[in-house]
């Protein structure tokens, strides 16, 4: 049984339905990336299962328990990051922590213990003694994450962790959340930074307007978003006299051959996504991509730049999407 | 790291006792005695007190009898009152006012320290800090003492009464935080807690210098000490009400948010039933003792209760199954609004029980009797019309507290204004008690009226029947129409 259950999540604030029958799971030990536009119901999603707000339908099972009837059960295996890191001024990091783990019930040497550890799994033990307030952003992000470990919770819901952090705590943050997720933990995670999302993530689930989407492995989301086999070539056409009409020309020529699935043209580029068979090789893909490039160059079609592109999470996303919101 | 440390060596004494202490008192005063602001405060305090001292010193050395102490005292009083009935109060608004703001609340809800208890620290650690002030300036106050003009009793009072007004004024700060959400609204309550502390500030210290120079005057008087108790009891009654308030606002919508408040707002009617009970009694079974405690009542219920019953519709789902029909604690308008009609009535019952058994037999008992009634028929009926309006349409446009707190001030102000003018364009005095009948200040003042050339109340009893009958049944359209929306939130 899947550590969270989501069902048919529904929450309303008056007429608007911020939360649309959302329903998905989440298992020990995997990281489940929530992706979204802004005003998506990321945020009020993660905030049910938080127990810091009810759902107007639907029900939420932590560990098969129901969050939603038994909030007071559920909130010690929920370790909750909020968007802001929420830290306090004139607090030193070992006083911060020391703090909610009393707020935790933890008492004595247990409490200076898990402290103790938590700092080193962070790589909080030399800021021990700096005031939260002097930390970097990164810096403050660790500590709050450190927040969250305090309790030893089952599930960690981390509301755009890696917002505003530079490249460096981005990475550093990536490899926390695997150790984590190497513990057993369960992590929820929201982010805007879709390719970080699809380097720690081993789900994700797409929302919009409150609906959920998609939601499987990126391979399967860009299988659900009709991307194929998740291979697009790029070209670009050399300069010459006949301008548009070369692209045109490239266009009705790659649209001839077989396994070419869409063509676009975007700033001066020409897209072609390749419709191969599920588990096509790097081989097939290779020989499929020699067979359109001769095909172009034998009808005169001046190519002067041509790769291949892995399809990605951020395709699945736009294609899946539309940019609206709730 | 996720591993449980099982084996622990025993904790010390002062380990064992730090942990029995509230976390919230122990970050607080380690946060507070960080801050600039409480080393300036805390050292302008201390040197304003010697410089006082040695003032005092300069004047009283000669040694010749001069009645000094209460001037000195109240110097003294006045540095420590900045602080505690400014400065104290303030930055306990600021602490929850941030916790609010950096989202730290939330984070705090989620450890299972409760609204409750985290208030508590909040209040906790401030007094706390305005015991470190206290016991700086002590010293001083009883050396006002030594320069004559003040007695020790005195002194006692004005510091009983300082630490109740220091505890109220924290409160109504830290209460304050929790009222608005927006940045506009933010802004609007901080000047109000700046105005309303500056205006604290003012009373604290004119209050302990009228005693300071009086006390041992005002002392020898019996009903001395009645003023002073009810001014206890005022003070901390309303100050367990707003710490309620504020943990009922600060808890999430799955906690049984209503309890507290509810609760405390019970206790406080039952414990002023039975002062109000031994005023009449010491004061010769008074009868307008009762009618004055039933209006004074009903209105303090009012406003009480004008919260209670704008409560939102339904519960959380955690709640419902230990809900009774009756549990009137409980969340929820609908409960809320019986609540607030069996309290209102029953108050009004208790008084005009005691005014039955008043012993004087003045003329006008009937309309001092009738006026206890219509000051519980009007808040039952203005709370039912304002629900009625608010939330018997389906739509939720106008159903919301704030929507249904502003319809019921809405509704009692029109339903104040319109009547005179009615009765002025039909060529009738404004104060006209049949056109004023529904009207919550003139029919209540027209209520209270006798008319002693007839020798009969202003209002007859078929009037009064006529507005507790129109208040019933707006009272219960009011709450079916509250059950309805009840089952219909908890249908979907």
């Amino acid at each position: 049984m899947s550590l969270l259950q989501v069902k048919g999540l529904r929450r309303d604030y008056g007429a608007l339905r911020a939360v649309d029958d959302v329903t998905f799971e989440l298992e020990a030990g995997t990281i489940l990336g929530f992706i979204g536009p802004n005003g998506a119901g990321k945020s009020t999603t993660m905030r049910i299962i938080a127990t810091l707000d009810t759902p107007t339908a639907g029900e939420v099972l932590l560990d098969g328990q129901s969050v939603v009837d038994s909030p007071d059960k559920a909130r010690p295996l929920i370790g909750y990051m909020p968007d802001r890191y929420g830290t306090y001024d004139d607090v030193t990091v070992w006083e911060f922590l020391d703090f909610f783990a009393r707020a935790y019930g933890l008492k004595g040497a247990v409490r200076h213990k898990r402290v103790a550890s938590v700092m080193e799994f962070t790589g909080l033990n030399p800021l021990k003694d700096k005031l939260t307030s002097a930390l970097s952003k990164g810096m403050k992000q660790r500590v709050a994450l450190g927040r969250t470990l305090l309790h030893d919770p089952k599930l960690l819901i981390l509301d755009e962790p890696a917002d505003g952090l530079d490249p460096r705590a981005r990475i550093e943050l990536r490899e926390l959340l695997r150790a984590l997720a190497d513990q057993g933990k369960a992590v929820l995670i929201s982010s805007h930074i879709l390719t970080e999302l699809a380097e720690i993530c081993d789900t994700c689930a797409i929302i919009e307007q409150g609906k959920l989407l998609a939601t499987g492995k990126v391979a399967d989301l860009l299988a659900q978003s009709q991307l194929g086999t998740g291979t697009e070539l790029v070209m670009r056409l050399a300069a010459v006299a006949e301008g548009e009409a070369a692209y045109e020309r490239a266009e009705r020529v790659l649209l001839e051959q077989p396994r070419v699935g869409q063509v676009s043209r975007e700033t001066g580029q020409l897209r072609v996504r390749l419709e191969l068979e599920q588990g096509a090789t790097r081989e097939q893909v290779d020989e499929a991509a020699a067979r359109l490039l001769a095909a172009l160059v034998g009808a005169g079609v001046p190519v002067c730049a041509f790769s291949h592109r892995e399809l990605n999470l951020e395709d699945a996303f736009m294609t899946v999407t539309k940019g609206r919101v709730a | 790291m996720s591993e449980h440390v099982e084996t622990v060596a025993p904790a010390t004494l002062s380990e064992r006792l730090g942990d029995r202490i509230n976390p919230l008192v122990v970050k607080e005063i380690r946060q507070g005695l960080r801050t600039r602001v409480f080393w300036v405060c805390f050292g302008l305090m201390l040197l304003a007190c010697v410089l006082l001292s040695l003032m005092a010193y300069a004047d009283v050395k000669d040694g010749g009898y001069r009645a000094r102490g209460n001037t000195y005292f109240f110097a003294y009083f006045v540095c420590l009152g900045l602080v505690h009935f400014f400065v104290i109060p303030y930055s306990a608004y600021r602490s929850l006012a941030r916790e609010r703001e950096d989202e730290t609340w939330v984070l705090l809800a989620l450890t299972g320290l409760g609204p409750r208890r985290i208030l508590r620290g909040k209040v906790t650690s401030f007094l706390a800090q305005a015991a470190l002030y206290a016991s700086a300036v002590g010293p001083f106050l009883l050396f006002s003492y030594y320069l004559n003009g003040i007695d020790l009793p005195t002194i006692l009072i004005v510091l009983v009464l300082g630490a109740a007004w220091l505890v109220f004024l924290t409160v109504l700060g830290v209460c304050a935080a929790t009222l608005a959400d927006g940045r506009l609204g933010r802004a609007f309550v901080h000047f109000l807690v700046l105005g309303m502390l500056a205006g604290g500030v003012a009373q604290g210290l004119g209050g302990a210098f009228a005693l300071g120079e009086g006390g041992s005057r005002l002392m020898r008087e019996k009903e001395f000490f009645y003023v002073i108790g009810i001014a206890l009891w005022l003070m901390l009654s309303y100050g367990w009400l707003l710490f309620e308030a504020a943990a009922a606002r600060l808890s999430l919508v799955t906690e049984d948010y209503s309890r507290g408040p509810r609760r405390a707002l019970v206790v406080q009617v039952l414990v002023s039933a039975g002062v109000v009970a031994a005023l009449w009694w010491s004061q010769g079974q008074n009868r307008e003792v009762a009618t004055a405690a039933g209006v004074v009542g009903c209105l303090h219920l009012t406003l009480s209760g004008l919260f209670v019953i704008s409560d939102v519709d339904g519960q959380a789902r955690a709640l419902r199954a230990t809900t009774r029909a009756w549990s009137l604690f409980r969340p929820g308008a609908v409960r809320g609004f019986r609540l607030m009609v069996l309290m209102i009535a029953g108050w009004s019952f208790f008084c005009a029980v005691l005014g039955w058994n008043s012993d004087d037999t003045r003329n006008n008992w009937r309309s001092l009797t009738y006026v206890i009634f219509a000051a519980a028929a009007y808040p039952i009926l203005y709370f039912a019309v304002a629900i009625l309006v608010g939330r018997m349409p389906r739509s939720d446009r106008m159903s919301s507290p704030a929507a249904v707190r502003v319809l019921f001030v809405s509704l009692a102000g029109l339903g104040s204004v319109l009547p005179p003018l009615l009765a002025l364009l039909v060529d009738e005095k404004a104060d006209n008690g049949l056109i004023n009948l529904l009207n919550p200040i003139v029919g209540l003042v027209a209520f209270g009226q006798h008319e002693y050339s007839k020798d009969e109340p202003k209002m007859t009893v078929e009037l009064l029947y006529f507005l507790c009958g129109v208040a019933a049944l707006a009272a219960f359209a009011a709450d079916r129409t509250l059950v309805e929306r009840e089952q219909r939130v908890h249908a979907s």
